[in-house]
């Protein structure tokens, strides 16, 4: 009981890290290529001064690590969890992206997008009530590469 | 129309990528120690599945292509549009994957669709700013140019890994007189190679207790006949035979006629090469030593070029030992040996009943190549020889030469149809000057084709001058950029043909089986 206990704390790390470190990877990434401006591919001497930015900023590469860490998780995750189970989770960041925008940006949010992130909620509430996993454990045999 | 099409590719590449992910995560078993130690071995374990490999080229083209429905409509169509991958997602997941989707799942899915497209149909507040589909094209064409680079560095890793055990390991580990099991000697011939006589005394002359060599022939007139005879009276105290076989049982003659030898052979360990092999006198107890593992059930050879080649041979040599020997060291070290070589079949008849015997292969062409990965597909290890062996190759035309790697290449786009388009991803010449084309100086381009020759030179160092210490290599290394460009063409036209030339008579191949073409009337 226990351990089937800790099994699920350790999915529900899992996902809440995913969808944390997908959606703070990606936002560090355009935040970086923005700070980084406009890529002007016309000439080698300005385009070398882009990539030098690209590549010597603290942001781009604090992105590519969360990213990095995303996918390990997700792979992670996907070791025993269905991926009809795992998948909708990451529209969590879908309804994250517009919330904190409002909490942190003051942005506006219209009644629309506040449905639409209900609904995201709702879904996820549901998705929550299947098992974890419906696929049997065993490897198939001879696919040990 | 377009809007549809790139949308079904966004969603298409996307979930495939995703389900071939999941495919290869729960074949890799659950994973629940989080110390990073295995997370790390977990990692490195994936690496090796190839559809993990299958699943990132199909999510990088997810996402390029993701980027370029992004450059042409607003991010309040292609958001909610896109998650229309949650459905297909689903989909995927109860076709491919087996899972069961009951109601609460449908529900939550279907609802999670509607409040992604609520939520994102309007117009974003950001100035997002989004790159031309041209720029978009232009970075996709320099981001795929890497894969080939890429693969040079995974071929050097391969090549390392391999050679710095093989180089020491025959001295490692000697072979005990009580375990050289005696072996025979299996030898297809047919017409006479260059060195022919010096090729075949080479196995005469083995250090080693027990063997016999047996030759079989279909035509009692042919050259090599003479040839055989002379080497039975120059080595009495070898036991060697020479079989002429009759009977045809199919399209491949040379399987056809290890059929009757290795009815004909007394012992169980066999060894078969081609004619134009040549090797050194530690080679059988080399082999020997392999099979002392039960879980062995093929050891094949890496093979090198003898010195003073006419120049079309060269170029064939430098091909096999940089191109062909380094991308059977990848393939060894990203998912394990699948196949054998021409160079060195070495089998035991136990095995070879396990898959049907040599009567299972008479209508396939890539014999070599379905011998191995059906042994393979047993559960046995295949392995190289720690040593390569000698090739002697024929002085040829351009012509002849282009014939025979296209008959080479329409084998294996004949068996392994996804492998052999992966193969793109190995051509780096082609990929550096598309590179160059869409670069955005010629800095850049430079720099791409610079990159090329280094790593092409350093992988064609490392698996042919350093690891199979091939001499022609080392003085023809110039060579390789132009058989790189000759074989893309070769690769290329593998696609458009499906017929080939064998020993003077013509075949179509369907799924690697030679069907014979009559002269005139179409299909005999």
């Amino acid at each position: 009981m226990t351990s089937e206990q800790t099994h699920k704390t350790k999915t529900y790390v899992l996902l809440f890290l995913l969808v944390v470190l997908g959606s703070v990877g990606n936002t560090l990434l355009s935040k970086g290529m923005k700070d980084a401006g406009d890529l002007d591919i016309s000439h080698f001497s300005s385009l070398a001064a882009g990539a030098a930015r690209v590549l010597t900023s603290g942001t781009i590469w604090a992105g590519i690590a969360l990213m990095l860490g995303f996918m390990v998780c997700h792979m992670l995750v996907l070791s025993w969890a269905d991926y009809s189970f795992v998948m909708p989770f990451s529209a969590i960041a879908y309804a994250l992206v517009p919330l904190l925008a409002y909490l942190f940006l003051h942005e506006q949010v219209s009644t629309a997008r506040w449905i639409g992130i209900v609904l995201i909620v709702l879904g996820v509430v549901l998705i929550n009530r299947t098992p974890h996993r419906t696929t049997p454990q065993e490897t198939v045999p001879g696919m040990t590469t | 129309m377009r809007t549809a099409s790139i949308l079904f590719f966004v969603v298409a590449t996307g979930t495939g990528g995703e389900i071939c992910l999941t495919h290869a995560m729960k074949l890799l078993g659950e994973v629940h120690d989080f110390r990073p130690r295995s997370i790390l071995s977990f990692v490195l374990r994936a690496l090796r599945v190839s559809w993990l490999w299958l699943a990132v080229v199909l999510m990088a083209l997810s996402f390029f292509s993701f980027l370029a429905m992004l450059s042409w409509f607003p991010v309040s169509f292609v958001v909610p549009a896109t998650s229309l991958a949650y459905v297909a997602g689903a989909f995927g997941a109860k076709l491919f994957l087996g899972e069961q989707l009951n109601g609460t799942r449908w529900a939550g899915i279907l609802l999670i669709c509607l409040g992604v497209g609520m939520a994102w149909a309007d117009d974003l507040p950001a100035s997002l700013h989004y790159p031309s589909a041209i720029t978009v094209f232009r970075w996709a064409i320099l981001a795929l140019a890497l894969g080939p680079l890429f693969y040079y560095l995974v071929g050097i890793y391969s090549a390392w890994r391999f050679f710095r055990v093989a180089h020491r390991g025959a001295v490692q580990t000697p072979l005990a007189t009580n375990e050289a099991r005696p072996i025979s000697i299996l030898k297809p011939v047919r017409g006479l190679d260059p060195g022919a006589y010096e090729n075949f005394a080479s196995f005469c002359r083995q250090r080693y207790p027990e063997f016999e060599i047996l030759f079989a022939v279909n035509d009692p007139e042919d050259p090599v006949v003479p040839i055989v005879q002379q080497l039975i009276a120059d080595f009495p105290e070898r036991s060697i035979r020479l079989i002429v076989v009759a009977e045809r049982l199919g399209p491949n003659t040379k399987v056809s006629n290890l059929c009757r030898l290795v009815r004909e052979a007394r012992h169980d360990l066999l060894v078969i090469t081609d004619s134009d092999v040549r090797v050194e006198p530690e080679y059988l107890r080399s082999v020997a030593a392999m099979f002392r593992d039960p879980g062995f059930g093929g050891v094949t050879a890496l093979y090198r070029g003898q010195d003073n080649l006419q120049f079309v041979a060269a170029m064939d040599c430098v091909g096999s030992s940089a191109a062909f020997c380094g991308a059977a060291l990848v393939a060894r070290e990203l998912e394990g040996l699948k196949f054998m070589m021409g160079s060195t079949m070495a089998t035991t008849k136990e095995r070879l009943a396990e898959i049907g015997g040599f009567e299972a292969l008479v209508d396939l062409h890539s014999d070599d190549y379905e011998l191995g990965s059906r042994i393979a597909a047993r559960g046995y290890r295949i392995e190289l020889l720690p040593e390569p062996v000698w090739m002697v190759f024929p002085s040829q035309t351009l012509g002849a030469y282009l014939r025979h790697e296209l008959r080479w290449a329409i084998g294996i786009r004949n068996i392994r149809p996804g492998g052999h388009f992966g193969m793109l991803f190995t051509h780096g010449l082609p990929w550096a000057i598309a590179a160059a084309c869409v670069a955005p100086s010629a800095a850049v381009g430079a720099a791409y084709l610079a990159a090329y020759f280094a790593l092409r030179f350093a992988m064609a160092w490392t698996v042919g001058v350093w690891g199979l210490r091939d001499p022609v290599l080392r003085r023809r290394l110039w060579l390789l950029p132009v058989r790189d460009l000759l074989s893309f063409f070769v690769w290329l036209a593998s696609f458009a043909m499906n017929r080939i030339e064998w020993r003077g008579s013509s075949f179509t191949l369907e799924k690697g089986r030679m069907i014979p073409v009559a002269p005139r009337a179409g299909r005999g």
